[in-house]
């Protein structure tokens, strides 16, 4: 009862963070953005057909009608009509947003558990060989680029190329064999990539828990490693590891996977906020940036809670 | 809202129940195209995509033959070629009966009924609804009697044009207010696709994704990956005359068209247009044999793919066993523009600058090294020709004088010395670009060589633009000084090019370079609404020699594109012109 | 604090510093590391100083020359020095990765801390709702809108990166701090009197200096990626040339067989973020106070 009395405290708390994105995104948007009335506007346009189209687009309304028409559409959750394509916002963003999740998901997971996993051994084995081994390791991943990464694996592993075992393109998800056909390709490259940043994370973070006087305690007194890793170290060290997890995930749902889904050829969600901040479409941008702002409340109050659960000593005051 | 979507991704990753569409023993196409349509409804089918999906699920009235190079019209939904009057001002067109839109929801009890010429009038007014947002409403500005007034008094579609009229059920009359030459090649437009308004009506903005036509096809999915089409069983049917649509045995046998010669077409079942625009991703699935099955080669793997360029390009003997091929170059070309607007180098108030300007563009002009742009950037395969008349039209002049496309720095020197520019007064030069890698790579070539004419490094800088949408949206502003632009042909008709330098279509409209020559313009004038003919084409040559002249571009070079296709598939592909309207003659073995 | 047995004649100081120096002395992957990294900052100030590397932008040469007397590691597609264009980024790296990685890391351990400290009252939620906000935003769009909004100003880069790399750093300092701040030490420090300024910053915030370092490496190598795409957008080295870019040039040359320009720029990176990784995890163990040797 008192975590409920206390997230709904939050949540009002966390209107004024959504008020900010959105009065921001927004104004960045409106005087920065790109301009959809040029490519509306086709070859040969007269200024007469230039002042329409900006009529259309809502344009030429003042600013804070058009902030306030905003906040009323993240109420009600609709966006109206995308201006690239016609099609509802809401329509698309039910079409592409599973689709994102059930792309990323296995490789957020397993990208961190795999990083949590390597770390352990590193912090373990702090300053030996197999230390600088997984952190020279964790470097190259690091300074690789994305890109070379998505098209090295698409030669290796899906092209006639290489290996041929996995499709190239496509999204024809029916069954759940279709979807580890599709998915594990781009999960390897996403873990490859992340596994560097996430390894270098964690490791630290372990490091530092296993100098603490509980845990040399615990040595002294006899404790087998691994009870001495996972009972006392990686419980504290949970608090830290878990934050870059969950502050992770408003992007990682809404906002997809856009050179993935690029080469691919997986219609989510990424590609389309891409070509809607490249083209300027408002009404998909306001949906997106909006429910990322709503997302991460969400996320900020999941992460006190935690807090609170986690250490006795943080209290909910 | 976000239970469904949670629902959807459960059912999403548990689903075993769920089951694809039953593709078993349906002929399936696989085409592929470099970039992806925003809207599909005509009245907003400004791209080559756009197209492509348009012309499948619409009919126009007229189309391009098949395989008769140079192109040339036919009727499509039009049952004969247009009568024209003596002044060339009224087209009567008579349409086919019996052509039935497909079934939808928005007709009364989802049966579509039959298109008669009320359609063509409703969809071209269309354009001229400001509600609409056409993009290709500029094809007809001002030429078609009334219909810009009907604008004016409100758009209102029950008020009649005069100049675009329904005569009877089957009949169409346009009556222009000036001889219009290129009217029938823009009704082979997608722009001039023929809609139902029930269809407009009941789907509102989601009419353009949610077509309702008449043509080959239906669409049953479209998204920012594909679209998939499916055979319209409703189409006319119309066996196909080979020597009607222009088959000439020794250009065509070797790609097994005779087969086709009978046949009613759609002749596939369901034909899926992949937007691809990651040219090695593209490249990828095309190789795998089981994904896409028609591909232009990539840039970087041209040495490994072919085994010759010249004279003749040819495939190594690994591709040539799997694949057809089929080069030609691109109906467009690319060019680099000077912004006459900017006083810098441009028109300038005090005539003896405006001289000096003159010298310096072509000083300037002197330092762009063709051939090495063309071996960079085009793999030497680019095929570059002086002036705006591009080798594609019939009008272009193979005989013309090459010396505007002279590489020649001393030259340069010269000119700059002889006009009174030195090191110091020399003014900043600064191109635009979108921000990749090409243009960026493609600025510092040209600074390169201009650093051999005596230009101060620092004087020559590149504005980057995030986007293409920025970029085009600074030049139609007339802010970019030195601008690199493509252009794609409409249609084949040297006409269509000659417009971007003629002075009253600059910026916004697509004369970039803001060239306003009088002699040009009159000439324009009078050229435009000649039908095709030897005096014509003399005038838009002497044209041509007047935008060379002044140096207000560094003009051009139309890419060779190198199309390949799976050997199980029977097609001769073209990508724009003919360009979508050949889908439905692709048959699969 | 025990008593160290000092090696022949000279004493060690017995402050943090003169031991952490000590320390790290006497380890050699930090001290080659610091090596590397020094080897670095030299080619880039003598890039600065106009000593070498000048000559990254003349496109005298073939297009894709190999390695040779006359260009060292090979020429790109355009006809440009590789190994020039490769010193020249060294200089753009200093410049963009360090200063950003060092600001934005300064910058979220201070905000960190003070929000971490006054957790749940006001500085704090201003702090957090300032970093949900910037965190919220999609990235390109915030950097587009900054590139657009700061055109003619030469840090217009650097402070699109500061301003969106800050807070995560911050939000990690902001985690440790509120653990910390219920230490006995902390107790301590404020029984006998200290004013809080002095709690925060000299008894806090040096305990999450592991964090700031492996963060401020972190932020360094996403700098310089960051740097690519920022560049093109019209922000970044308006003119110049970094390893981003090389790479980003280079993505296409590799399909076509010429490796020289991915593999310099690559490894160019690779050596000094290695390098920097090796010196600021012998740093943090010098660092650390419970460690009494190497």
């Amino acid at each position: 009862m008192e975590i409920l009395q206390y997230a709904l405290r939050k949540f009002i708390t966390g209107i004024p963070l959504i008020l900010g994105v959105t009065f921001i995104s927004f104004l960045l948007m409106v005087y920065f953005g790109p301009d959809k009335t040029y490519e509306l506007a086709g070859k040969n346009a007269t200024p007469e057909q230039i002042a329409e189209i900006r009529h259309q687009l809502g344009y030429d309304r003042p600013f804070l009608v058009r902030y306030g028409e905003y906040l009323r559409e993240l109420v009600t959750l609709d966006f109206g009509y995308s201006d690239s394509t016609g099609e509802r916002v809401s329509h698309i963003l039910e079409r592409t947003i599973p689709i994102s999740l059930a792309l990323i998901l296995p490789g957020f997971v397993l990208g961190n558990l795999l990083g949590i996993a390597l770390a352990l051994v590193a912090a373990h084995h702090r300053g030996r060989w197999l230390d600088k081994l997984i952190m020279g390791g964790s470097v190259v991943g690091m300074s690789i680029s994305f890109l070379i990464v998505i098209i090295a694996f698409q030669i290796i592993f899906c092209s006639n190329y290489g290996l041929g075992w996995f499709p190239v393109r496509g999204w024809n998800v029916y069954d759940f064999w279709d979807y580890l056909r599709y998915v594990t390709v781009p999960t390897l490259a996403t873990v490859f990539v992340a596994l560097g940043y996430n390894t270098r994370f964690y490791r630290a973070v372990l490091v530092e828990e296993l100098g603490r006087d509980h845990v040399r305690t615990a040595r002294a007194f006899g404790a087998p490693p691994a009870e001495v890793l996972f009972k006392h170290v990686l419980k504290n060290a949970m608090i830290p590891i878990i934050t870059r997890i969950m502050f992770s995930i408003p992007f990682v749902v809404v906002s997809g996977a856009l050179l993935i889904e690029s080469y691919f050829g997986i219609p989510g969600v990424g590609l389309v906020t891409y070509d809607a901040i490249t083209t300027g479409d408002q009404p998909v941008l306001k949906a997106v940036v909006g429910l990322t702002a709503v997302l991460f409340v969400l996320v900020l109050i999941l992460n006190d809670i935690f807090y609170k659960l986690v250490d006795p000593r943080v209290s909910l005051q | 809202m976000p239970a469904r979507l949670l629902i959807l991704a459960l059912a999403l990753l548990l689903s075993a129940c769920a089951r694809g569409p039953d593709t078993d023993g349906l002929k399936i196409y696989r085409h592929s195209l470099g970039g992806a349509p925003s809207s599909l409804d005509p009245v907003q089918s400004a791209t080559v995509y756009a197209n492509h999906v348009v012309v499948n699920v619409y009919d126009t009235l007229y189309a391009y033959k098949y395989l008769k190079r140079p192109y040339e019209l036919k009727p499509n939904l039009a049952a004969a070629m247009p009568e024209v009057s003596d002044d060339g001002l009224t087209y009567t067109i008579p349409i086919k009966k019996g052509v039935y839109f497909i079934d939808d929801p928005a007709f009364p009890g989802g049966k579509g009924r039959e298109v008669t010429a009320a359609d063509f009038v409703y969809s071209m007014k269309r354009h001229f609804d400001p509600k609409m947002r056409s993009q290709g409403a500029w094809l007809w500005a001002g030429r078609i009697e009334g219909l810009d007034a009907w604008k004016k008094a409100g758009a209102h579609y029950d008020q009649e044009v005069p100049g675009l009229r329904a005569l009877d059920r089957y009949t169409i009359q346009i009556r222009l207010t000036r001889p219009y030459p290129q009217l029938i090649h823009t009704l082979a437009q997608g722009f001039s696709a023929i809609v139902p308004h029930e269809a407009v009506d009941y789907y509102g903005r989601e009419f353009s994704v949610h077509p309702v036509g008449s043509g080959p096809f239906k669409l049953e999915t479209f998204d920012s990956v594909r679209a998939v089409l499916v055979r319209n069983p409703k189409y006319r049917r119309e066996p196909i005359d080979l020597a009607y649509e222009g088959y000439d045995p020794a250009r065509h046998a070797r790609y097994g068209i005779a087969g086709i010669e009978g046949k009613i077409p759609p002749l596939v079942d369901r034909l899926e247009i992949h937007f691809i625009k990651e040219s090695l991703s593209r490249w990828n699935s095309f190789t795998k044999g089981d994904e896409i099955q028609y591909a232009t080669i990539p840039k970087e793997l041209l040495n490994e793919v072919l085994l010759q360029k010249q004279p003749k390009i040819v495939l190594r003997k690994r591709y040539a066993d799997k694949y057809f091929m089929l080069a030609g170059l691109e109906n467009g070309f690319v060019h680099t523009d000077f912004n006459m607007k900017d006083p810098a180098i441009g028109y300038n108030s005090d005539p003896e600058r405006q001289k000096r300007n003159h010298a310096l563009r072509c000083a300037i002009r002197y330092a762009f090294d063709w051939a090495e742009r063309n071996r960079t950037f085009y793999n030497d395969m680019g095929f570059v020709f002086p002036g705006i008349i591009p080798p594609v039209v019939p009008e272009y002049d193979p005989d013309a004088p090459r010396d505007a496309l002279e590489h020649n720095p001393d030259k340069g020197r010269r000119l700059l010395a002889e006009n009174g520019w030195t090191a110091d007064n020399l003014p900043t030069l600064t191109f635009g670009g979108v921000a990749s890698v090409d243009s960026r790579q493609m600025f510092e070539q040209f600074r390169g060589w201009l650093l051999k004419i005596g230009y101060p490094r620092e004087k020559v800088q590149f504005d980057s633009y995030a986007s293409f949408g920025d970029y085009n949206r600074a030049v139609k502003q007339a802010k970019v000084m030195i601008i690199g632009m493509g252009w794609g042909l409409d249609y084949p008709d040297a006409q269509n090019t000659l417009q971007l330098f003629y002075g009253p279509n600059a910026s916004p409209g697509s004369n970039a370079s803001n060239f306003n020559d009088p002699e040009y313009n009159r000439l324009y004038e009078i050229s435009s609404v000649m039908q095709p003919s030897p005096e014509r084409t003399r005038l838009y040559r002497k044209m041509n020699r007047i935008v060379l002249d002044a140096c207000v571009t560094i003009s051009g070079l139309s890419r060779r594109n190198i199309y390949l296709w799976h050997k199980n598939v029977i097609s001769y592909p073209d990508q724009s012109i003919v360009g979508g309207f050949h889908l439905k003659y692709v048959d699969v073995k | 604090m025990s008593a160290t047995a000092a090696p022949a004649a000279r004493p060690v100081s017995e402050s943090l510093w003169g031991k952490a120096w000590y320390k790290f002395r006497r380890d050699r992957f930090g001290m080659a590391g610091l090596a590397v990294v020094l080897v670095y900052l030299v080619i880039a100030l003598g890039v600065w100083l106009g000593l070498w590397g000048q000559h990254w932008s003349s496109v005298e040469g073939p297009m894709w020359a190999p390695p040779g007397p006359d260009y060292w590691l090979g020429t790109n597609i355009i006809g440009q020095d590789i190994f020039e264009r490769a010193i020249y980024s060294t200089k753009t790296a200093f410049e963009v990765g360090l200063v950003v990685a060092v600001l934005s890391t300064a910058l979220g351990g201070v905000l960190g801390a003070l929000a971490g400290y006054w957790s749940n009252r006001w500085p704090d939620e201003l702090i957090l709702w300032l970093m949900g906000v910037l965190d919220a935003i999609p990235f390109y769009l915030f950097v587009a809108a900054i590139a657009f909004a700061l055109q003619d100003n030469p840090y217009a880069m650097h402070i699109a990166m500061i301003a969106t790399f800050w807070t995560t750093t911050a939000r990690l300092v902001r985690g440790e701090v509120i653990k910390l701040k219920n230490f006995e030490f902390v107790e301590a420090a404020r029984a006998i009197g200290l004013p809080q300024r002095l709690i925060i910053f000299r008894h806090i915030l040096p305990n999450t200096f592991h964090i700031l370092l492996v963060q401020a490496t972190i932020v360094f190598v996403s700098a310089i990626k960051s740097e690519v795409i920022l560049s093109f957008l019209g922000l970044g080295v308006k003119d110049g040339v970094s390893w981003g870019v090389m790479i980003a040039e280079s993505t296409q040359e590799v399909q076509a067989g010429h490796f020289s320009n991915f593999v310099t720029a690559s490894a160019f990176l690779f050596v000094l973020v290695m390098a920097f990784n090796l010196f600021s995890d012998a740093l943090q163990d010098a660092l650390d106070p419970r460690k009494v040797s190497a």
